[in-house]
Formats: structure tokens, C-alpha cells, sequence
């Protein structure tokens, strides 16, 4: 499919002396899952706020498949599905008649909402509690409905703010299973979050976002390089390492090969495009292999590489 | 239109699930208007459809003075207003009173006109029964007119006697003369709605207008509850426009206010013996007051920035019109603070009761214009009022 799913160029946001966005751009393709990773109060929520057509940005501009998204939009609108930060249902209806009501808003048909609400009852794991009050749900219940309610109607931009915030952790799972099936089918996901491992596991890009601004993007290895990260490969070895080091030495990809007590360091670019060639020159020069470890550098060590603190500061 | 309905809908089975709003809307008037009823009703009821109150006289005068106010109450009278009983003596009068036969009885003392005649004070007492309160309160409104009209006469002759004019002993046809120039007006200046409507049917028809400003009120508090609970959010991010947002909670508390009315209209008739007047009229005027009150709690819980902020600003006003509008005590005299009541929508429903009360129902219409000029002004300013409560 041609065209950007989201096109945010420049959008900025004041409250009165605080600017909570300083200028934000980026854009998701079709499919992809973009994460905006940052400390509470970055101003993800915010930027959230004037994508989903909630607020006017102050400056900048967005675009949804092309049109312009504001408050008064309606077709980028019913393009996009969004999950709040804070629970957004009604806790003294059911979760079908949750469902059936925003579905309702977004135009559905009958007959397609009643298949709608069966599917998306059975994908967020609720199907035997449809009928059941919302406020009897559990925490991780309401998450998942909350969730729910945002993909009914099959947006091509499911917009999730923090989804995990106060879930426990077989919920939280549930969760991010039910992001990466979206994902799977295809949705373009905008994914906000300062759980680094989130993001990690779930988006194609990341933006670090910190203080209104978007201080580095790209994917988990774009930024790991860009920050100069490399990751650490230590083979064990039961005997000498010394005619190997030479010739690890000139692989490509590796940084720098050390030989130490009965063990052998690389620092490599990507430790899994060069773990079984460099484990096989292992192996050619006689020596035997104990064990291996991969130690990949992550987003936090990013995060605090660009913005001089850590992610949960 | 679709939105409207779907969000309000949404509201009705969300109010349906939420017991309290049978209680504000229909148990609670219908028990306290029972209440007031039983409490008040005596008072009332003696002023009731024939707006016959009876009362006594004793007079043990016998003089000129005496027969100018026998004379007057005679008149009275005879236009309807009382129905008058003489008694030979106090005590026959008193035992009357304590018995119920009548609500208030006159007792004009022996020497009473020598007395006035002589520039002497005068009294005429007035004995009323506790249980009919308006009839005594009247009663007592007839003897001060009538010595406001002796006091006249007397001054005015004393001045044409020490002038020469007349002689003392015309003082007395002279406040006779005074006294009858000035019938009991007081019974006159009785409002329309108190003199029409019977007690039942006046304290239902406050109280409902009281817990419709309740009713009415949930449209805005549910609008800030939205946005509390997060779901305004998730509103405002539908291909919908916030305005129809407002007219769905708008349209459902018109909804319940109507069917609250109803309810009530229905249940005091046949409960409580109350009498609304025509249907068409009824209809009209609660259609015109519901609408009217909606539109007013709707600029005023506007004005809030939490449910609980819109809860009271809303209970001040709906407190405040109630005691203005006379749903607690009715508003009589014809003076400052009956003129400031009609600011209020309860006085106008209660008023275009009363005018409708003769079975004209198009004495109705002035009172449920009037409303609705209110539902469109309060309407407007609510609109313009609330765009900042359907933002985030």
C-alpha cells in the first residue's frame, strides 16, 4: 500500500509556561509498529493527544493517509483507533455493550458490528465475560477491554498510550500478545511507552522522545550504532585462544578481538551476523568451545546516551 | 441525528442501571409533596378550589364601629370569599374554633366603638386555629385593613371637628365611611397559583420542578463525569461532533425529566387528589418547563470544572429558585419579592397552573412562553458556555 499510514512534521504544544511539545516529527508506514519510548512527562501523552485529533497542536502539521487531522476531522478520524493512557470505558455497561456503543460511533453496521464485537471479544480474551459489568472486570480485564474498544472498528492506525501502565505482569503479557497479533494483521501501530523492553520487543522503530523533543530514531541497531554501542560476544574456551584471536581479528564486523583467562571477547557490530562464523574459526584452530554470551547493548543504554539520564529518572 | 440517539441511548441505560435517578426524579417528590402535605395541606386546603374560609364574629359592641366591620365581613361575604357564623359570645366562639368549625373568628369587645370615638384604642381581636394558618393570617390581614381605615376616618374627623365642620358624633360614620373605601385587599393580593391550586396539587407541582433542576443538572455532571472517567477522550477522538455529544445528554435528561413529570403528573391525581388542570395545558407547560430548567442547570454546571463543582452550583440554584419561585412557601403580597419570583421558571409552571385552573387551556400559553423563552436564552448561553466543557 502506497503513502504514509502518519506524517507528524513539527507540531509543538505550550502549556502556559511549559512547552510539552517542542517541535515532534516522524512518520509510520503502513504495518510498522513505531514506539515513542521516554520518561513520564516527555510529552508523549501530549503528542498522542493532538495525533488522535483531541487537541490543536500549536504549530506543525499531521497527516493521516494523506488528510489533515484536527479536531474537527471526520475521516482521519475514523481512521484511527485510540487507547488511552487511562482506562476510557464505562464501567456500569458490559463489555459488549462497551463495544457496540464506540462502534456505533464510528458508523458500523449492525450485522458488521455484532461480527466485530464477537471477534475482538475473542482477541482480547473476553468472550466468556461479554456480558458481564466492566466494573467487575479485573485490572488487566479492563486493560485488554480499553484495548479493545480502540480496534473495533479495523483502523489503520491503532494508537495504544501506555498500555501497560498498572497491569500486572500475566495481563501485561496478554497485552503486548495482542499488540504483536495486531501488528501481524497488518495495522500501523504507534506505541508509547517508557518500558524500554516494550519497545524492544514489539516496535520496528523507536523515537526517544525526552523534554517535547525527539532526540534519536531509528531501529533497536540504527540507534545502538549511532550511539557507538557494539555488542559483547564472550566464548569460553578449554584450551588456547591465541591462534584464533588473529583471525577473528580480521572478520568482518568484528570491532576488536581479546583474548583473556581461558576466554575469548569479541566487540562486534551485530553479534548474531557474526556468532557462527566467528564460532567456527573457534573450532578450525582446535580450540573447544564451554560456553557462549551475547551481551547486546539496549535502549536504555541508549536513552542515556542521548539524553544523559536514565529512562526511569 | 444518529449520534445523538446512540449517545443518548447510552446515557438512558446508564441512568435506567442507576437506581437514584427513580428516586430523585419520582419517589422523592412524590414523598415529600405527601409530606408537605400532610403538614401543610390544613393550611392550604382552607383556601382551596371555592377559596371559601370559614370564620366568625362575635360582636359584644353592638356600636357603629362594630357594625362597620360587621358589615364589611358581611360584604365579603357575600362576594364568596368567607363564610361568616355569629356567635353570641367569646366562648361560644372560641369552642368553634377549637372544635374546627371555623378557622378564625372576630371578637369585637364591648365599647370598642366609644372607645375609638373617644381617641381611645381600639381591639379587635382575632382568635384563629392553629391547624388553618392562612385562614387566621387572613382573618388578622381584614381586622389591620380595617384599622388602618379607622384610623384614617378618625384622624380625618377629628380634623373637620376641631375645624368646625362636623360634630364628634359623625366621628364614627366617618370611619365607617373610611373603612368601606378600602375593602379587605389583602384578599385580593392573594397570587393567583395559591388562590387557584389546591395545596396538593401546588406543592407536587413545585416539588417536581424542584427535582427536575436535579434531573436536569445530570446532563452537564454527566459530561464532566466523561471526562473525569477518560471516555471524553475517547468521544472527542470519533468521527463525531463534540456538539452532538451535548444534545445526546441533553436529550436524556429531557427524556427523564418528561417521563418523571409523568410520572408524577399521573401519581398525585390519583394518589393525592391533585388536580393539574386540562392534559393538553399540562402537557404543555411541563414540556415548556423541562426544557426551560434543562437549558438553565445547563449553563450553570457549565460554569464547573468537576462533577462535584457542577453539583453544587447546580443544588445552589435549584434551592434558591425553589424558595423564590414559592415551591416552599408561596410568594404573596404583590410586591418586590413576588416581582423577583418570576425570574424563576418553578413560579412561572406553578402560575401557568393557576391561570389554567378555570379549564382554559389556552391561559396556559402566556406562562409556557415565557418558559420557553427561558429554555431558548439559558440554551443559547449553555451552548456557548459548555464548548469548554467538550474539550480537554
Amino acid at each position: 500500500m502506497a503513502g504514509k499510514v502518519l506524517e507528524v512534521s513539527g507540531i509543538r504544544k505550550r502549556f502556559d509556561d511549559i512547552q510539552a511539545v517542542a517541535g515532534v516529527s516522524f512518520s509510520i508506514d503502513h504495518g510498522e509498529t513505531y514506539g515513542l519510548l521516554g520518561p513520564n512527562g516527555a510529552g508523549k501523552t501530549t503528542a498522542i493527544s493532538m495525533i488522535a485529533g483531541l487537541r490543536r497542536p500549536d504549530a506543525g502539521e499531521i497527516i493521516v493517509l494523506g488528510q489533515p487531522m484536527t479536531p474537527t476531522s471526520r475521516e482521519p478520524k475514523a481512521a484511527v483507533g485510540l487507547v488511552p493512557q487511562d482506562l476510557a470505558i464505562y464501567p456500569d455497561l458490559t463489555a459488549r455493550e462497551n463495544l457496540r456503543f464506540f462502534g456505533r460511533l464510528y458508523s458500523m453496521e449492525r450485522v458488521e458490528l455484532n461480527r466485530r464485537v464477537d471477534e475482538v471479544l475473542e482477541v482480547i480474551g473476553l468472550t466468556d465475560r461479554a456480558d458481564d459489568r466492566a466494573d467487575e472486570f479485573s485490572g488487566g480485564m479492563k486493560r485488554r477491554l480499553n484495548i479493545g474498544v480502540g480496534l473495533l472498528h479495523r483502523p489503520q492506525l491503532l494508537i495504544l498510550d501506555e498500555p501497560t501502565v498498572g497491569v500486572d505482569p500475566q495481563s501485561r503479557n496478554a497485552i503486548l500478545e495482542s499488540v504483536e497479533y495486531l501488528s501481524g494483521e497488518g495495522h500501523a501501530v504507534l506505541y508509547t511507552t517508557h518500558y524500554m523492553e516494550e519497545a524492544e520487543r514489539l516496535c520496528d522503530r523507536v523515537a526517544i522522545i525526552d523534554q517535547g523533543e525527539i532526540k534519536a530514531e531509528g531501529t533497536r541497531r540504527e540507534l545502538v550504532r549511532r550511539v557507538g554501542e557494539n555488542d559483547r560476544v564472550r566464548i569460553q574456551t578449554t584450551g588456547s585462544s591465541a591462534r584464533a584471536i588473529s583471525r577473528l581479528e580480521d572478520l568482518p564486523g568484528v570491532v576488536n578481538a581479546l583474548s583473556g583467562d581461558g576466554s575469548i571477547e569479541l566487540i562486534v557490530e551485530d553479534a548474531s551476523a557474526v556468532l557462527a562464523e566467528a564460532l567456527g574459526i573457534v573450532a578450525e584452530v582446535g580450540t573447544s568451545v564451554a560456553a557462549v554470551t551475547v551481551d547486546e547493548p539496549d535502549l536504555e543504554a541508549v536513552f542515556l546516551h542521548v539524553t544523559g539520564k536514565a529512562l526511569r529518572d | 441525528m444518529g449520534v445523538v440517539l446512540i449517545v443518548a441511548a447510552k446515557d438512558l441505560a446508564q441512568r435506567a442501571r442507576d437506581r437514584s435517578i427513580f428516586i430523585i426524579g419520582i419517589v422523592a417528590p412524590l414523598a415529600l409533596a405527601f409530606i408537605f402535605n400532610l403538614v401543610f395541606g390544613g393550611g392550604l386546603s382552607d383556601v382551596g378550589e371555592n377559596i371559601t374560609l370559614d370564620m366568625g364574629v362575635v360582636d359584644a359592641d353592638r356600636g357603629p364601629i362594630s357594625d362597620a366591620f360587621v358589615g364589611i365581613l358581611s360584604e365579603i361575604e357575600s362576594d364568596g370569599l368567607i363564610d361568616l357564623t355569629t356567635y353570641d359570645d367569646e366562648a361560644a366562639a372560641r369552642a368553634a374554633v377549637d372544635g374546627g368549625d371555623v378557622g378564625a373568628v372576630f371578637v369585637l369587645d364591648a365599647g370598642l366603638s366609644d372607645d375609638i370615638q373617644a381617641g381611645s384604642d381600639g381591639v379587635i381581636e382575632v382568635v384563629g386555629d392553629v391547624d388553618a394558618p392562612t385562614t387566621t393570617q387572613i382573618a388578622s390581614a381584614i381586622a389591620e385593613q380595617f384599622a388602618v381605615g379607622v384610623r384614617r376616618g378618625t384622624a380625618g374627623a377629628l380634623a373637620s371637628s376641631l375645624a368646625g365642620v362636623i360634630g364628634p358624633e359623625d366621628i364614627a360614620a366617618a370611619a365607617a365611611e373610611a373603612t368601606t373605601a378600602e375593602p379587605a385587599l389583602r384578599i385580593g393580593a392573594v397570587p393567583a397559583a395559591t388562590r387557584q391550586l389546591d395545596a396538593s396539587t401546588y406543592f407536587v407541582a413545585g416539588l417536581s420542578v424542584f427535582f427536575l433542576f436535579f434531573i436536569a443538572g445530570l446532563a452537564v455532571t454527566s459530561m464532566l463525569d466523561e471526562r473525569r472517567e477518560g471516555t471524553l477522550a475517547r468521544l472527542l477522538a470519533a468521527p463525531i461532533s463534540p456538539g452532538s455529544v451535548v444534545a445526546g445528554k441533553s436529550l436524556t435528561s429531557v427524556v427523564i425529566g418528561l417521563v418523571a413529570m409523568t410520572v408524577l403528573v399521573i401519581a398525585s391525581t390519583f394518589l393525592m387528589g391533585a388536580t393539574w388542570g386540562p392534559l393538553p395545558g399540562v402537557a404543555l407547560l411541563v414540556s415548556a418547563v423541562v426544557l426551560a430548567v434543562i437549558a438553565i442547570m445547563t449553563s450553570v454546571g457549565a460554569l464547573a470544572k468537576t462533577p462535584e463543582q457542577a453539583g453544587n452550583l447546580q443544588s445552589i440554584v435549584a434551592v434558591t429558585m425553589a424558595m423564590l419561585g414559592g415551591t416552599f412557601v408561596p410568594i404573596s403580597g404583590g410586591g418586590f419579592l413576588e416581582r423577583l419570583s418570576l425570574i424563576t421558571p418553578n413560579a412561572w409552571f406553578l402560575r401557568g397552573l393557576g391561570d389554567m385552573a378555570g379549564g382554559d387551556v389556552s391561559d396556559a400559553v402566556p406562562a409556557a412562553i415565557v418558559l420557553l423563552g427561558m429554555a431558548v436564552v439559558g440554551g443559547g448561553l449553555g451552548l456557548l458556555l459548555i464548548r469548554r466543557t467538550v474539550r480537554l
